[in-house]
């Protein structure tokens, strides 16, 4: 098959794997209990304002012909307008406010956990068994096992409402201005990467030294090579598969696994969006930032996919 | 190694001084630095929720939308600060002996358009919302005006079917849904347009409202209230956890919350930089047993359960102390239908309940889930009921949670045995008895029906007196708690916590907040 076919057919299967998730979230919706209207009017609604209600956003239809009206309006860049939770706001409009700034605050994360993991990770395994390695491994299992929430309010307290280096709530979004988006996510995005480092950490320092022990970098070894040389060619580049991997599995949390940290410091990102509308019932709402979300992930993979192709050609074929 | 502490300090402070610095310049649009007092910016924060849908008060029903309607709109009453209903919009009023009311309006007010509001403004929005097409949520209000009639410029009079003592309760700029809005401009916008660019007569009109974000406001140049708003602006940020906003108002990102978490107000007292305001709320939360279904259909098991848990101790576990017990539905702050003597039936005594047990067909051992939902205080109260009733009687209640618009769905459906339930911010006792208890209310999800107390309830509904109604009232009360069809738990007191910078925010039961706005300035 050639390169042009595989990514069709990989093109073809994201297509696919989108459509019928889309499907089974829309279901997966209509079978719970709760009633839009009841969210948007309250209990006190009389009968006919819900039904009113109810015909308006076509929820009286069966539901089949509710997911293909949907999905017709969606084929068309239509993802409709918010019932319950933003009444009347347009969704593309709510989710193209929200992206960047979880994509900001995810990537800010993970660059951050990515630049404290790859000298953690490092340092312990070359100082493997010693007190670096120790302490490296220690503030790993910390990272780990902290509840990020927990974390948060610890950062809160510590240096915003302590030392005042940071804004205690909110967050000035990227597209308003990029330094004081960096400024007041810094730590949200601390909270974020902590686990996420050590997570990274740990699956870097096994790596490490699951290859130095290799029987290629003995021969490299008796070649003469020099130890950086070794290290960065042989054991290193091969280490960065699976990290490269693992890091790839964070971006579904870094979409939806951060809601908690989003209400803490006030971002309005995608995962709340979706949280919030999950519970109030707001269908249409669910749809797009589950639609959004699968997007990204599958894209996300296949990006990561590409990136394992590159570090070790063998996998091409 | 003095070298280095100085050294050490002076970095820190070069720190404090760049964040200092980045705080001012990279600010977002509501963390702006304010100028001077004079057309200052007032950041009040609307926290515990990030929901507002519309605008329009025809169509409105959470609180979040009402903090900010309260602001942009007036009703044709109001509450003042001792929960009394004075003029608003209205210059004066009379109530005729049927129960007529007739309105003298001010002849100088104006909406945010300039335009002037007249009577024909009072008509169209009473009409509006009685109109079955408009089927707004709040037309349960206004369901007992016949007519509206718009007599000239400044007088309108409105006419009942039968006298309706909630009327002017109803009339208030509250959670009612009554502000009075512009004919011409929302016959000009449609409703969907209106919710969302609301012009209104208020201290306040909308310059900006990102949906689950932010409103902005600012200061109405025509309003009718002489010297009124101190205020230039208002940013009501949307903080959907009440704990973020008591960080945001501590890091001095607000000025003042909407709520606050009963858990942290004990501590937040004693600060000297920030000040609580509490009182007891316009709430009750209580447990609706449903008469349909075993074992609450037996009237001695009812009484057996409410009269097998301590209501203090509730109020302690669950509220950390923030609220009162309550024994009926009517809360402290309706003074003139509250009846505060504690009733045998709703205190605590484990001998009594055992006795009404004894009447009962049913026994210890019985079992019954009590629907709730949440992981917050909502859950205590069932966990908190439950395990002292289980205590004091050898049943097995159990908790049964699950999230707040399934207890909705499955209340309306009466399928249920036992589940937790109140309200925030009814302000007319007639909320609280005649749609709760009345046989065909439709709050009444218990499935309770007592001829008497229907009578009661509609004869006080009809009584224009209110000395006498509220008499009324107790009597129902009394009738009630004898049936025992909902077990009342506690009053829960309301919060606000403020920058000590902020003067002139007055708190009244029902949870207000934009209607206070226009008499706030900041230093």
């Amino acid at each position: 098959m050639s390169r042009a076919a595989a990514i069709s057919w990989r093109f073809l299967g994201i297509a696919l794997t989108v459509l019928v998730g889309a499907f089974a979230v829309f279901m997966v919706m209509k079978a719970a209990p709760g009633d839009p209207a009841l969210v948007v009017l309250g209990e006190q609604a009389p009968p006919e304002a819900v039904a009113a209600f109810h015909q308006r956003y076509h929820l009286d239809a069966p539901v089949l012909e509710q997911f293909w009206l949907w999905f017709v309006a969606a084929l068309g860049g239509d993802f409709g307008r918010s019932l319950t939770i933003a009444g009347g706001t347009s969704i593309s409009g709510l989710i193209a406010a929200r992206l960047p700034n979880t994509i900001f605050i995810g990537l800010y994360a993970l660059i951050l956990g990515v630049i404290v993991s790859l000298a953690m990770g490092t340092i312990a395994a070359l100082r493997r068994g010693r007190v670096a390695d120790t302490v490296a491994t220690s503030i790993a299992v910390l990272g780990i096992s902290m509840p990020d929430f927990w974390l948060s309010y610890v950062l809160v307290f510590a240096f915003a409402l302590g030392v005042g280096w940071f804004p205690s709530y909110g967050f000035v979004s990227p597209g308003q201005s990029l330094s004081g988006a960096l400024y007041s996510g810094f730590l949200p995005a601390v909270a974020i990467s902590a686990p996420m480092a050590a997570v990274f950490a740990r699956t870097l320092r096994a790596a490490l030294l699951e290859l130095a022990h290799r029987e290629f970098v003995t021969v490299a070894r008796s070649f003469g090579f020099a130890e950086v040389f070794i290290f960065l060619h042989f054991v290193f580049r091969n280490a960065l598969i699976p990290y490269v991997t693992v890091i790839g599995l964070q971006v579904r949390y870094l979409l939806g696994g951060v809601v908690v940290i989003e209400r803490i410091f006030g971002i309005a990102g995608v995962g709340s969006l979706m949280v919030d509308a999950a519970f109030g019932r707001d269908y249409p709402v669910v749809e797009a930032c589950a639609i959004t979300f699968l997007v990204i992930v599958l894209g996300v993979n296949f990006l990561v996919d590409l990136a394992c192709t590159f570090l070790d050609p063998r996998r091409a074929n | 190694m003095a070298k280095r502490r100085r050294n050490g300090l002076s970095r820190r402070s070069l720190l404090k001084g760049a964040s200092a610095l980045a705080m001012t310049s990279l600010a977002g649009p509501w963390l702006v630095g304010r100028a001077g007092a004079v057309g200052a910016t007032l950041r009040a924060g609307i926290t515990g929720y990030d929901v507002i849908n519309t605008l329009d008060p025809g169509k409105a029903t959470l609180i979040p939308e009402y903090y900010v309607i309260w602001a942009i709109f007036n009703g044709l009453l109001k509450f003042d600060e001792k929960m009394e209903i004075v003029p608003d919009l209205a210059e004066s009023y009379k109530v005729e002996p049927d129960g007529s009311l007739e309105f003298k309006l001010h002849a100088n007010v104006k909406f945010h358009d300039g335009s002037a509001m007249t009577s024909e403004d009072v008509k169209f929005t009473l009409e509006r919302l009685l109109d079955d097409k408009f089927a707004s949520p709040n037309r349960s209000k206004v369901s007992a005006i016949d007519q509206v009639t718009a007599v000239d410029p400044t007088t309108v009079r409105i006419k009942t079917k039968e006298p309706f003592a909630p009327l002017l309760t109803f009339l208030t700029n509250a959670r009612t849904g009554t502000q009075i809005l512009p004919k011409g401009a929302v016959e000009q916008m449609g409703a969907e347009a209106f919710g969302r660019k609301p012009i209104g007569t208020g201290a306040f009109m909308v310059k900006e409202w990102t949906a689950k974000e932010r409103v902005a406001l600012e200061a109405s140049p025509h309003y009718f209230y002489q010297g009124l708003p101190k205020l230039g602006a208002v940013e009501m940020p949307l903080i959907p956890e009440e704990s973020s906003g008591v960080t945001a108002l501590l890091g001095n990102q607000i000025d003042l919350t909407s709520t606050a978490p009963f858990a942290d107000v004990p501590e937040l007292e004693k600060r000297t930089d920030i000040r609580v305001f509490r009182q007891a709320g316009l709430n009750t939360r209580f447990i609706a047993l449903n008469h349909r279904k075993p074992p609450f259909d037996d009237v001695h098991f009812r009484r057996a359960v409410s009269l097998a848990f301590d209501r203090e101790a509730m109020v302690k576990v669950v509220l950390f102390g923030e609220g009162v017990s309550s024994h009926g539905l009517i809360p402290p702050s309706l003074k003139f239908a509250y009846d505060p003597k504690p009733r045998e039936l709703t205190t605590f005594n484990a001998a009594r309940a055992k006795e009404e047990l004894a009447k009962s067909k049913y026994k210890a051992g019985t079992e019954a889930a009590i629907l709730t939902w949440g992981a917050g205080w909502w859950k205590r109260v069932a966990e908190v009921w439950t395990a002292q009733v289980n205590q004091t009687l050898g049943t097995v209640l159990r908790v049964e949670v699950t999230e707040a618009n399934t207890v909705y769905a499955r209340q309306r459906a009466g399928d249920f045995q036992g589940s937790v339930w109140g309200w925030l911010g009814f302000v007319d006792p007639d909320e609280y008895l005649y749609d709760v208890l009345y046989s065909k209310g439709y709050r009444n999800f218990q499935g309770y029906s007592n001829p008497k107390l229907d009578d009661l309830l509609v004869k006080a509904r009809q009584e224009l007196d209110r000395g006498k109604r509220g008499q009324l009232y107790k009597e129902a009360e009394a009738m009630m708690i004898e049936d025992m069809p909902i077990v009342p738990c506690f009053c829960s007191n309301v919060h606000n916590l403020a920058s000590t910078k902020v003067s002139g925010f007055v708190q009244l039961p029902y949870s207000n907040y934009g209607d206070t706005f226009q008499s706030i300035s900041i230093a």
